[in-house]
């Protein structure tokens, strides 16, 4: 049962224009796994989650996803949004937000219901922001705001989430940052563990996850941290750009 | 009461008032709900270029009817052609931008000015076959409304409001996550056309109330002055549809009073409106800003508290021996310990001031980051009687991984330059799990976690005490149980990881 692969990545080749931004990537993911992608800036990091959410057409290959096309499996996928990319302006309270996860199964002439309201609430007890639920999100921390979205994509009960870079950001502090995490895993207790996939960054690559895939237009590897974050590996493909690489290895051996 | 009567009730008598207020309420009402849309998605610029693009349409309708039927003002062929170059200029402003480097913005502003300029001269070509007042159209004539006007105007409230009701939950996920909207299934392109269809008809409708110019006030104005009250996209529909609605029922009465043109006394008192919104709103309002700013106490002031008491035993002291070591700048020294009071951390019994264990924990930060600049500052060869002052500036500045890093370049001292004690970063209050030999003091037990170099000696699970920590020639000095003493380097205790055991410091 935990060996059932989830996301299965085939041969997928993406291109914008000339320069293919993913070339030949193949890889499986079971379900239950945390899986951070890692890679350099303009690697294709973002084009692989696009094309796991089904946005993009790859030009050879495919993402299946629990066996179905990705481009056709509209909503399994919960999205959280990068930090930069939300308007905290926008008026809306913790409890729309979340609400907005159960959208794509309430037909557009139906209000949602009483299912929808009680897996709003269930969603908001889980993160720790019943208290939240009327304030604009705005008004939130950091920490808070990413709960918030970390909520949406719990309503949204898909088995996956894909989450564009939206962590470790300034102003939240690690301690939050594992506790978002607890939440992503917290139906772990309920037999189905959600897997989710994040754009991670090197510091906290090591910490949190349980397999990392490394790309830069094509897979460089991809397994456990302690196998992907080799040092030989990282300068090939990052060409010296970080120095860290052995601070990053000890810190994560934690 | 006579004068209240001739004032305020005369003016419903006469026909074109009353055509007046209920054709310019009903543009208002969906002009407001439209336009929280607008204003959330950055697109007033747009709504600006739709109103201007529409005469074009207006005129080609207007000349088009006249000359194939020889029917004169055919509103709805006007209607028609006004959404055609509506439509023609939105479809021109994305083809301009997907096609060359030219930005949004600026294609608005050349695609708008070129239609309105075809649609000018179209107009004063055809003066003789097409009866249209330039400057009505773009001063607009809310006294002067005609049936025609007030039909197209509640058809399009009718058509927009309920686009707007049924597909509500679209709009609002498309306009605040649009990447999300798209992964569950929305299709969010055609919601964008929908709602750039919903506003060329509103636009349409409401020029001939307000004209060209001041259409996009009203679309944005109500809207706007909602938005700051709200925090709810429902709610700020609602209030802005309101506040269009006293708007309009304001500038008319005002209108009639000094008797100015209609659509500027609507206007103006929709800005008057949100001006006031503007200040005196209860939490967005500049009023309300200014009034928290004055209330809140500077950080400054608490930390200054803060360390004052730190350095005292017990950690506690009067009120007059603190105060003169807090910069006040402004606020009172009671309030600042009224504020510390409620932030758990200090507690005041008389005049005495003494620190919670939060306040201890916050306290031992600003002291470590104080004597570790303190120490860093000296390293660089500062003066010794600035070394206090300029630490005490730089203490705000306290970035764990700064002052990690810090630490690690003086090499870990366990003193600053007077002699007094560095609090140990085992001390503050984000504690951590596993801990570098580096950081320690002597006398902490621990267990290894794990070693990241060989050669040390030490292995996972191995209990060991820190004995002592030399500074000439930096050296830690191990002792595992039963077995001789074992002095490492700098480098080698930094890549042991240890849980501890027993913590000695401050």
């Amino acid at each position: 049962m935990s060996e059932e692969k989830v996301i299965e990545v085939r041969n997928l080749t993406v291109s914008y224009g000339l320069k293919p931004a993913l070339l030949d990537v193949s890889f499986s993911v079971a379900r239950g796994n945390l899986i951070g992608v890692i890679g350099p800036n303009g690697a294709g990091k973002s084009t692989l989650i696009k094309s796991i959410l089904g946005f993009l057409k790859p030009d050879i290959g495919e993402v299946r996803l629990d066996g179905v096309p990705a481009g056709k499996a509209k909503g399994k996928v919960a999205y959280v949004p990068q930090r930069g990319s939300v308007d905290w302006d926008f008026p809306v309270t913790v409890e729309e937000v979340a609400m907005m996860g159960r959208y794509g199964r309430i037909p557009f002439w139906r209000d949602p219901g009483a299912k929808d309201q009680e897996a709003v609430e269930k969603a908001l007890d889980m993160v720790r922001m019943s208290a939240h639920r009327n304030t604009q999100i705005g008004q939130l921390s950091g920490g808070q705001q990413q709960r918030v979205f970390m909520a949406r994509a719990l309503t949204q009960g898909s088995q996956i989430s894909a989450l564009g870079g939206a962590f470790r950001h300034h102003g939240v502090d690690a301690a939050t940052n594992e506790r978002i995490l607890d939440c992503a895993l917290a139906r772990e207790s309920r037999g189905q563990r959600p897997l989710s996939l994040f754009i991670a960054d090197l510091s906290t690559a090591a910490e949190y996850f349980d397999k990392l895939v490394l790309v830069k237009q094509r897979l460089y590897a991809y397994g456990p941290p302690e196998y992907v974050l080799r040092e030989d590996l990282l300068s090939e493909v990052y060409e010296g750009r970080l120095k860290a690489f052995s601070n990053l290895r000890e810190k994560g051996g934690d | 009461m006579e004068w209240l009567d001739a004032v305020l009730l005369q003016p419903l008598t006469e026909t074109y008032f009353q055509k007046a207020l209920i054709g310019g309420s009903v543009v208002a009402i969906v002009c407001g709900v439209v336009g929280c849309l607008v204003i959330l998605r950055r697109m007033a610029f747009l709504g600006d270029a739709l109103s201007h693009a529409m005469i074009a349409g207006v005129g080609a309708g207007y000349l088009f009817m006249k000359l194939v039927f020889g029917v004169e003002a055919h509103a709805p062929a006007m209607l028609l052609g006004s959404l055609i170059a509506a439509v023609l200029t939105v479809g021109l402003i994305g083809l301009v931008t997907k096609s060359t480097r030219i930005k949004d913005d600026t294609a608005i502003g050349i695609m708008y000015v070129g239609i309105f300029a075809a649609g000018v001269v179209l107009i004063s070509v055809f003066r003789n076959a097409i009866h249209i007042d330039i400057v009505h159209f773009i001063m607009g004539d809310v006294l002067g409304v005609a049936d025609a006007d007030l039909w197209v105007a509640a058809f399009v409230a009718a058509f927009v409001l309920s686009v707007i009701f049924l597909f509500f939950r679209h709009l609002q996920i498309t306009s605040f996550d649009p990447v999300m909207a798209a992964s569950i299934g929305v299709p969010v392109l055609f919601i964008n056309y929908l709602l750039t269809t919903c506003v060329s008809l509103v636009v349409v409708s409401a020029v001939t109330m307000v004209g060209v110019i001041l259409v996009v006030g009203l679309l944005i104005t109500p809207a706007a002055t909602a938005y700051l009250l709200s925090d709810r996209l429902d709610r700020m529909m609602l209030l802005a549809a309101l506040f269009g609605v006293t708007s309009v029922v304001g500038g008319l009465y005002v209108s009639i009073w000094l008797d100015s043109a209609g659509g500027g006394a609507i206007m103006l008192f929709c800005t008057a409106q949100f001006l006031t919104v503007f200040f005196l709103a209860p939490r967005y309002g500049v009023l309300s800003n200014v009034l928290r700013r004055m209330r809140m106490v500077p950080q400054q002031a608490i930390e200054d508290v803060l360390g004052s008491l730190a350095r005292r035993d017990e950690l506690a002291a009067s009120r007059s021996e603190i105060e003169p070591h807090v910069s006040l700048s402004g606020v009172s020294f009671s309030k600042v310990v009224r504020t510390m009071e409620r932030d758990e951390l200090l507690t005041a019994k008389g005049r005495t001031l003494s620190l919670t264990l939060k306040g201890a924990q916050q306290a031992r930060g600003i002291l470590r980051a104080h004597r570790i600049w303190e120490t860093y500052l000296e390293s660089l060869g500062e003066a010794s009687d600035d070394l206090h002052n300029r630490a005490h500036e730089l203490e705000h500045v306290r970035d764990e991984e700064a002052i990690a890093y810090l630490d690690h370049i003086l090499g870990h001292p366990d003193t600053d330059p007077h002699g007094t004690e560095i609090p140990s970063v085992a001390d503050m209050a984000s504690r951590k799990a596993i801990y570098s030999i580096s950081e320690l003091r002597a006398g902490s037990a621990a267990t290894v976690e794990k070693v990241k170099t060989p050669g040390t000696g030490l292995s996972e699970g191995d209990k060991i005490q820190l004995i002592e920590k030399s500074n000439e020639p930096k050296a830690w000095v191990l002792k595992r149980e039963g077995e001789p003493e074992k002095t490492l380097d700098h480098e080698q205790v930094d890549s042991i990881f240890v849980r501890l055991d027993h913590y000695s410091g401050t």
